[in-house]
């Protein structure tokens, strides 16, 4: 196999093997980003938890498959993205017109520091913690809202800061259409989180 | 769709919109433990036959090698303190 990495070939070897103990460290190692790609992408975190299991079963299920010519991330990522269209498309029939978690957050909090927080940055006061979350719950709702093909590159290059070589691994899209559409997603969320806070962004 | 290759994704306006993501999205989310969930799904489907060790639920805990020694050691120092017991 032409694995890059001789740890990544010799924890593969393990579970093709059916190693559970295997199993237990690859779960470990990925269950954080694949839950936070999932959550990004579908805005629930109920969905995101049960979906990111599903995603973990489909790997065990399918390693043997897996032939060691991109990162195991990479193709653990590839099937979270799969997955999550799917189940996106089955919640935008099931759910239409329900609020995701992030647009059922506090929303108490003055827009005037959201502002702030979008011109400026850190967060450390309590008031701040407040904007900051205010902030994601604008930006969050924003890209639910984004086209689903631009959403998947957006969150893959922007959130989770990948490659366009991994992205396009990922999405089995070329270079050119994976920057097009990074960069049309750009300016939809642009337009969407400046409609928002009623400024540009700077 | 068909996408307009070749878009360059790196100017100004796309710089400022990655930065307000990285700002307001790139930070640690609390992501819940989802082990037990997968195992048991996968245990569930393949009824128990999924993994090499067939059956088992463990985590990397005691070893069934490890319990049997120390029941055998518990049975002898009940032996031991209770005595043999004369039958005669």
């Amino acid at each position: 196999m032409p694995f890059a990495d001789d740890a990544e070939a010799r924890l593969v070897e393990r579970l093709v093997q059916r190693d559970e103990r295997a199993f237990n460290t690859l779960v470990r190692a990925h269950e954080a980003r694949v839950f936070g790609l999932l959550l990004r992408m579908i805005g629930s975190r109920a969905e995101a938890e049960d979906l990111a299991q599903e995603v973990f079963v489909q790997v065990f299920k399918a390693i043997g498959t897996f032939r060691g010519e991109s990162k195991l991330s990479t193709w653990i990522y590839r099937i979270a993205v799969n997955l999550s269209k799917n189940r996106g498309k089955y919640l935008r029939v099931r759910h239409a017109g329900q609020e995701d978690d992030f647009a059922a957050m506090d929303e108490r909090v003055n827009l005037g520091h959201a502002k702030q927080q979008a011109a400026v940055g850190s967060v450390a006061r309590p008031d701040d913690m407040a904007a900051g979350k205010q902030l994601e719950r604008i930006v969050q709702h924003a890209i639910l809202q984004l086209e689903p093909t631009f959403r998947e590159c957006l969150v893959l290059r922007d959130i989770e800061d990948l490659s366009y070589e991994e992205i396009e691994a990922i999405t089995g899209l070329p270079e050119g259409t994976v920057k097009s559409r990074i960069h049309r997603a750009r300016g939809q969320l642009r337009e969407l989180v400046e409609r928002e806070l009623g400024e540009r962004i700077a | 769709m068909n996408d307009p290759e070749g878009a360059d994704g790196d100017g100004q306006d796309d710089e400022a919109v990655r930065d307000l993501l990285q700002r307001s999205l790139r930070k640690r989310l609390y992501s819940p433990n989802l082990l037990a969930g997968i195992q048991h799904r996968i245990r569930q489907r393949s009824r128990g036959k999924f993994f090499a060790n067939g059956w088992s639920v463990r985590q990397g805990g005691i070893g069934h090698v490890w319990i049997g020694l120390a029941t055998l050691l518990l049975v002898a120092i009940a032996y031991c303190v209770l005595g043999p017991i004369d039958l005669r």
